[in-house]
């Protein structure tokens, strides 16, 4: 219930500016020259200090993309994108060496965070206003829920380069290695090369290839062999110049018996241009080990009419590489304009499992298409699927899944429940499952529903003094709550706040 | 107190004509109990009240507390103090019952310009009404009659009813459904809801909700109208003989 | 930047087979249809179709009269035989009155899609059949049987064409059928149109040898407040593709398909489905029930579509399958695309093996495992025709059922 308030509250507070992160932050940048060559990558392979074996992947991989063909297999239309219309690296001026404490980052970029709402607590405690444990002044402000119990450690990521990443030093004693991507090249090349690329080939999709040639930063996570994280790893995306695409790369390896929550968020400011972000996201999971993996993604959707916006063509995989290992992805989508995503599990090691929880929520003009695939290879391998999507206004919402079972795949077992929901006859709502059995031992069920939201049940809750837009939140979040309870707590009334938000103006 | 006044209603998608110039005044603190044959209009009556879309009235006026209800949205007519008791009460996935109450609660005291509840509060509200309708506290975690046995949802209206505190409470058939011990625990928490600044409109098939509930005056509904009003005694009437000699001698 | 295709060698054997036109213009520009066309994701037709063989010959007189005598029937049907690729008028039974039946040359179409390589064919091959008016008002009580036989190894082109008019009714039925290890390529495509308050049913029984390639579509439109039911088994073929695709533009109207895929041997059986609603209040309830064995592979692809004036749409589809064999495999492809917001639609496809506990519970009976097994696999699939409104259709589909399932050692 209070999320729903909350819900209503945000709505109010946003007025006539539906997207509440939609604000730019006025600071000196530095930006590589504009469009794509291999001069532009060798500037951000030296921006970044990189070795040179990296210069020569990233080359290696660049070349490869000049052979390759857009995808157009998706649901999704958008007028073809110049790639040499985008400037591949920005980054805040001061920050060429990489800050070391909060006290060398921009005002201007604290104030950023601050509108962002979200890591107020890790300024404060790195700033030594507060010290762990201590009670904070942002007590019961509700803009600060998100990271409420002080205890997740943040990676924020500005454009093309991380800013900052807090509780290093913490989460080192337990042999955690969290740290912007760029840093583990330089750091940790051992363990770069013997992961980077392992999951997701570098040819594998158009985007994907993209990625490795000009990918700036992100974020490297590695949990030793029996480590539970100690806390939550968070990173925080944001993209803030203009014309700017955004390539992160992410790169979770979990040893052993290790286990870590890591949580992505991320915002963008609101521009008349579209802007691209194309990502790869990397998991490795070891022997009865654990990732789970939570995003909210609430990119610039552009307006009500299609203008602006962020093309939001993400590649995300987990490997379940050892026995017994599992992979979760929680997703709860509202931005962006096109959303072009499937993270993916491959349950490769015997008894590996794979959960997909998804909200996908589009209004407006967006368009998703956006599943994921759960390949069957090791023996008693099992996969979960649950995905809600919502449509309104204008947008096109389409679920796109794969679950396969390969011959040797045997007692492979797949759930998968699909439902859509529809707000107003001008959206489409879509479903299309792959289901691929090549074993007899493989048990696979599939259900999809799309339905609207009954009129007897809003009447139900307009009856009882519910005003309309707060009873179809309060039917929506109803709808997708066996999502929500996937997320980490702090992380779903965030989510729900957003749900709310998205459909504003949906109603009548 | 709610004034009907020769109203008519047809269904908005065709032309049946249902409600045709219904005459019935309810005082503050009146119990009236509409009676009638099926198909008499009984429960197009209580939605209209309620402001249902799917009904159009054509003709004729209704005064809540001389204020024109016709002309409020479903919401506003709530937060105005009329309450619905569905006879089919809707399910909703996903959604707590205790979520639902707070969501109801507020959404009408901020209609009214009144403070919302703070959660203890609520809760403390919610447990001193569960426990006089024998309402477990879990049953409230669980979705909005998801699940909930035909006793349970008419228990579960019953409480709305006590904690959104309506002036006006319309009860559509709300014994159907119902065996003798839930049927006492619900007239129960009607009647303790009794109350010289309320009215209610009782709509039953039965007598028998009427020994529990004893209403101050009894209406005949028949074919979109009122063709007999009288006190509990016409019920009983009803009860003995049918409706045939009712509908008869108005005939 | 147009690259010119490079033809494969059934694609240069069409050509020459063909004479010009705009089919051969399409199959220049787009060749065969492989993975990449969405359509024929699980059947890469490029691949899969090895050759085309020559059209068959004409049956000489004596051969069509030797032929047409001994002639199967599955139920008692008014009878219009086909055999290698002809309409054999002469052994044609007599039609009630009010119906009407010509010999049909198939629509010549033109501006073929990418996906249509069934169309394509027949455009470039050519076709015969029987075009069937039904008059208005007329009921008629026993099927109308359009059995086609191929005799040799040969191409046949098969196009019938069959309109219903108001408040008929009738049944038909399109039977295909060849000994085993004989190459037959059929390529049938049927057109219905069902009028105002018709009531249509329409079987499909595919029975072929082991080394027949069938390509085939069934093109339906629904009228207003009509019924149709569609009842389609697959039991035979090595290459097997039938497409329906149903236009429901009639308000009101009411659709439901029941169809029995088995897939064995080296078989390769897709079948896919396309139902459009277009108009408000209409229905459709689909079921498959497949049963995939050996080292068959079966495809199912249902794309429920709804358009956006078409509110109040009640669309379901199920989709079950039992995979019999670890060299089995089955591909389904399940769709939604929903543009109206006041509908009811889902489907739901599983994949499964036999249901453990089922296989216990008949065991503790008494029940031998293998036969415990066999019959639940039975049971699986004839739960599909039970209580058809045709008994002794009901009875025909069974029996088939029943051979395939012997043959096939389950």
């Amino acid at each position: 219930m209070a999320a729903v308030q909350e819900t209503i509250d945000a709505v109010k507070e946003i007025g006539v500016e539906k997207y509440k992160y939609g604000f730019t932050t006025d600071i000196e940048t530095e930006k590589a020259p504009k469009g794509l060559n291999e001069d532009v990558i060798r500037f951000i392979s030296a921006k970044k200090k990189e070795p040179e074996w990296m210069l020569e992947w990233r080359l290696d991989a660049y070349r490869r993309w000049l052979t390759m063909e857009e995808p157009d297999w998706a649901r999704v239309n958008y007028p073809k994108i110049d790639f040499n219309d985008i400037y591949y690296y920005a980054a805040p001026k001061n920050f060429e060496d990489g800050p070391k404490s909060l006290d060398e980052v921009d005002p201007e970029l604290l104030r950023t965070y601050e509108k962002l709402g979200i890591p107020l607590r890790e300024q404060e405690l790195l700033a030594g206003v507060r010290r762990q444990g201590e009670p904070s002044a942002l007590d019961g402000d509700p803009a600060d829920s998100v990271y409420a119990s002080g205890r997740v450690a943040v990676d924020v990521v500005f454009d093309s380069v991380s800013v900052v990443t807090t509780f290093k030093a913490e989460l080192a004693k337990s042999g955690v290695i969290f740290c912007p991507i760029s840093e583990a090249i330089r750091d940790h090349p051992e363990l770069v090369k013997k992961y980077l690329a392992s999951v997701v080939p570098v040819s594998d999709n158009y985007y994907a290839t993209l990625n490795c040639a000009v990918f700036t930063d992100g974020s490297f996570v590695y949990i030793p062999e029996g480590v539970r994280c100690p806390m939550e790893l968070s990173t925080y995306f944001r993209i803030n110049e203009e014309n700017t695409g955004q390539f992160e790369r992410t790169l979770i390896i979990a040893e052993k018996g290790s286990y870590v929550s890591y949580l992505e968020g991320c915002t963008a400011p609101q521009r008349d241009e579209n802007q691209l972000h194309a990502a790869v996201v990397e998991l490795i999971v070891m022997e009865d080990a654990e990732i789970k993996y939570s995003t909210v993604q609430n990119w610039y959707p552009g307006d009500e009419n299609g203008k602006g916006g962020i093309y939001n063509f993400v590649t995300k995989r987990g490997d379940c590489r050892g026995d017994n290992s599992k992979i979760s992805w929680t997703q709860v989508e509202t931005g962006s304009a096109i959303t072009w995503k499937y993270p993916s599990c491959i349950l490769r090691g015997d008894g590996s499992q794979g959960e997909f929880y998804s909200i996908a929520v589009s209004n407006g003009a967006q368009q998703i298409d956006s599943g994921t695939k759960m390949i069957h290879l090791g023996k008693n391998t099992s996969s979960r699927i649950i995905s809600k999507g919502i449509s309104a206004g204008k947008s096109q919402n389409t679920y796109r899944g794969r679950v396969s079972a390969h011959r040797k795949a045997s007692n492979a077992r797949n759930f998968t429940q699909c439902d859509s929901l529809l707000i107003g006859d001008q959206c489409g709502a879509h479903t299309v499952p792959y289901i691929e059995a090549n074993n007899s031992s493989a048990q696979f069920e599939h259900e999809a529903t799309t339905s609207k939201i009954s009129d007897d049940q809003l009447f139900y809750c307009l009856q009882r003094g519910i005003p309309e837009e707060e009873a179809i939140a309060l039917i929506v979040n109803g709808f997708v709550k066996d999502v929500i309870q996937k997320l980490p707590m702090e992380f779903a009334v965030e989510a729900q706040k957003l749900i709310g938000i998205s459909l504003e103006g949906s109603v009548g | 107190m709610i004034e009907i006044k020769n109203l008519h209603v047809k269904i908005a998608a065709e032309d049946t004509e249902i409600i045709k110039g219904l005459n019935l005044t309810v005082q503050d603190g009146e119990v009236a109990a509409i009676m009638g044959p099926n198909g008499s209009g009984k429960s197009t009556l209580s939605y209209v009240l309620a402001g249902k879309p799917d009904y159009e009235v054509t003709e004729g006026e209704v005064l809540f507390n001389g204020e024109n209800l016709l002309d409020m949205e479903p919401y506003e007519r709530a937060a105005a103090g009329v309450f619905l008791a569905f006879q089919y009460p809707m399910e909703i996935p996903g959604v707590a019952t205790m979520n639902f109450l707070k969501a109801a609660m507020n959404a009408q005291r901020k209609a009214r310009g009144e403070d919302e509840y703070t959660t203890p509060d609520f809760i403390k509200k919610v447990k001193a009404a569960a426990g006089k309708l024998d309402i477990d506290m879990t049953m409230l975690k669980r979705a909005l009659n998801v699940g909930f046995s035909g006793g349970e949802k008419k228990r579960a209206e019953i409480l709305q009813m006590a904690l959104l505190e309506p002036s006006l409470c319309i009860l559509d058939e709300t014994d159907s459904g119902l065996d003798i011990d839930a049927l006492k625990i619900v007239s129960d928490g009607v009647n303790a809801l009794r109350d010289p600044k309320r009215s209610f409109i009782v709509i039953t098939h039965y007598q028998r909700l009427l020994e529990h509930i004893v209403p101050d005056s009894v209406h005949v509904l028949y074919q979109g109208r009122i063709i007999q009003s009288g006190d509990k005694s016409l019920a009983l009437h009803l009860e003995e003989n049918g409706y045939a000699d009712v509908i008869a001698s108005a005939a | 930047m147009n690259v010119v295709l490079k033809h494969n060698a059934v694609e240069e054997s069409l050509l020459a087979m063909a004479g010009k036109g705009s089919a051969s213009d399409s199959l220049r520009e787009f060749g065969l249809p492989t993975r990449r066309v969405e359509a024929w994701h699980y059947t890469d037709l490029r691949r899969l179709l090895k050759h085309v063989p020559a059209r068959a010959e004409k049956l000489s007189a004596e051969d069509a009269k030797t032929a047409a005598g001994d002639y199967p029937r599955v139920v008692p049907a008014i009878r219009l035989p086909l055999f290698d690729g002809q309409y054999l008028e002469e052994f044609a039974d007599e039609l009630p009155a009010g119906c009407s039946v010509s010999r049909y040359g198939g629509a010549n179409g033109s501006n073929y899609a990418k996906d249509d390589a069934i169309g394509l064919l027949q455009g470039l091959m050519g076709a015969e059949g029987v075009q069937i008016e039904i008059d208005g008002g007329v009921t008629i009580d026993t099927p109308i049987g359009m059995p086609h036989t191929s005799t040799n190894a040969a191409y046949s082109g098969i196009a019938h064409s069959v309109s219903v008019g108001k408040g008929a009714k009738v049944s038909l039925i399109e039977r295909y059928l060849s000994p085993d290890d004989m190459g037959v390529q059929v390529n049938a495509i049927s057109h219905l149109n069902v009028g105002e308050d018709a009531d249509v049913t329409w079987v499909i029984i595919q029975e072929h040898g082991n080394d027949a390639t069938h390509l085939a579509q069934l093109h339906v439109s629904l009228a207003t407040s009509s019924k149709l039911t569609i009842i389609m088994l697959n039991c035979g073929g090595k290459l097997v593709r039938q497409e329906i695709k149903i236009a429901v533009e009639g308000e009101n109207s009411e659709l439901n398909v029941l169809g029995v895929n088995l897939v064995g041997g080296e078989s390769h059986v897709d079948v896919t489905t396309i139902m459009t609603h277009t108009v408000e209040d209409t229905a459709s309830t689909q079921l498959y029930r497949n049963v995939a064995t050996s080292r068959g592979h079966g495809v199912f692809q249902g794309q429920i579509k709804v358009a956006q004036a078409a509110q109040r749409t009640d669309a379901k589809m199920a989709c079950n399958t039992l995979l019999l064999s670890d060299d089995a495999e089955f591909s389904a492809k399940p769709e939604l695309e929903i543009f109206a917001d006041d509908v009811l639609c889902g489907h739901g496809a599983t994949v499964t093996d036999i249901n453990d506990d089922h296989l216990f519970y008949l065991n503790a009976r008494g029940i031998p495992i293998e036969e415990a097994r066999a019959l639940l696999i039975k049971a699986f699939v004839d739960e599909t025709f039970e209580d058809l409104a045709d008994e002794n259709l009901e009875k025909a589909l069974i029996a088939r059922i029943d051979t395939w399932l012997q043959k096939n050692g389950s």
